[in-house]
């Protein structure tokens, strides 16, 4: 082929284009398909739309090697952050639950928490 | 495409796995204490650092001054009790209300007397150093530190105070 050639100038093209008759059968419903699909596609949220591009752009990014283990890294050091962060606040709670537990036990000026 | 999705869905999974991991391993003391049959005294015995020996002493002490102090508190509701009935009949201060009063107080003042006691010997049964500790802990957590009626005259005073001051 040569280059720049223009296809509307190529006959030879032109004649298998003209001969070219395509005989596979269309699945059933086809037409009502492509109409349901169009319709989705217009009445598609914009957000919805903007999420499945992030989300493709994202896994897209993803398949490169070193974006994969920084984001693998960064995810890790989040969770296992907030896994501390949560159980330091667990314990605190529960620590001055327990603190306020003993002191009614021993003190009857304590103010009772509500519901004892 | 597909390999990108497995990453991402991986990521989750791996943040999931750590958040959870550290979670269980920092709340286990804690969870620990609170399987004990009182968690109340085990977190004592952590916050103190008791021995098993000595926490053993301490929830003996507990457990013989809890029925006491009950025993006590169920004497003074009594008392209240009456004391409410004798005001509510009453068009004067009679000495039948002044004497169930003197004698209110008496079970206060007593009732406070046990709690220090029960206070001094759980820290003489502490190592020398968790006993002051504890001592000065109670000090500022219990009535020791005062009551209400007093920190109110207290407050009350330094506001006055207060208004001297700008004048």
């Amino acid at each position: 082929m040569k280059p720049n050639q223009e296809p509307e100038n190529d006959a030879a093209l032109q004649e298998v284009l003209r001969e070219w008759v395509v005989d596979a059968p269309l699945p059933p419903r086809f037409q009502e398909l492509v109409w349901q699909r169009l319709t989705q596609a217009e009445t598609r949220p914009p957000l919805l739309t903007l999420w499945r591009s992030t989300l493709l752009a994202l896994q897209g990014s993803l398949a490169r090697p070193k974006l994969a283990s920084a984001y693998m890294a960064v995810l890790l050091a989040v969770g296992v952050a907030a896994g501390s962060w949560a159980a330091q606040q667990h314990n605190s709670r529960l620590e001055a639950s327990l603190q306020s537990r003993y002191l009614q036990s021993v003190d009857p000026y304590q103010p009772t928490a509500p519901g004892r | 495409m597909k390999k990108g999705l497995l990453i991402l869905v991986l990521g989750l999974v791996v943040a999931t796995a750590g958040f959870a991991s550290f979670y269980y391993l920092g709340t286990t003391s804690c969870r620990g204490m609170m399987q004990q049959p009182k968690p109340e005294l085990a977190w004592l015995k952590q916050q103190f650092h008791l021995s098993d020996q000595e926490f053993a002493r301490v929830s003996q002490l507990h457990d013989a001054y809890l029925p006491q102090c009950a025993a006590r508190c169920q004497r003074i509701q009594e008392e209240n009790a009456k004391l409410r009935d004798l005001f509510t009949q009453a068009t004067d201060l009679t000495p039948e209300i002044q004497n169930l009063l003197a004698e209110r107080a008496k079970m206060r003042a007593d009732c406070e007397a046990e709690m220090m006691k029960h206070f001094l010997a759980v820290s003489r049964t502490m190592p020398p150093e968790q006993g002051r500790r504890y001592l000065a802990w109670v000090e500022q957590q219990t009535f020791l530190r005062g009551h209400e009626m007093e920190n109110h005259h207290l407050m009350d005073a330094e506001g006055h105070m207060a208004g001297h001051h700008h004048m």
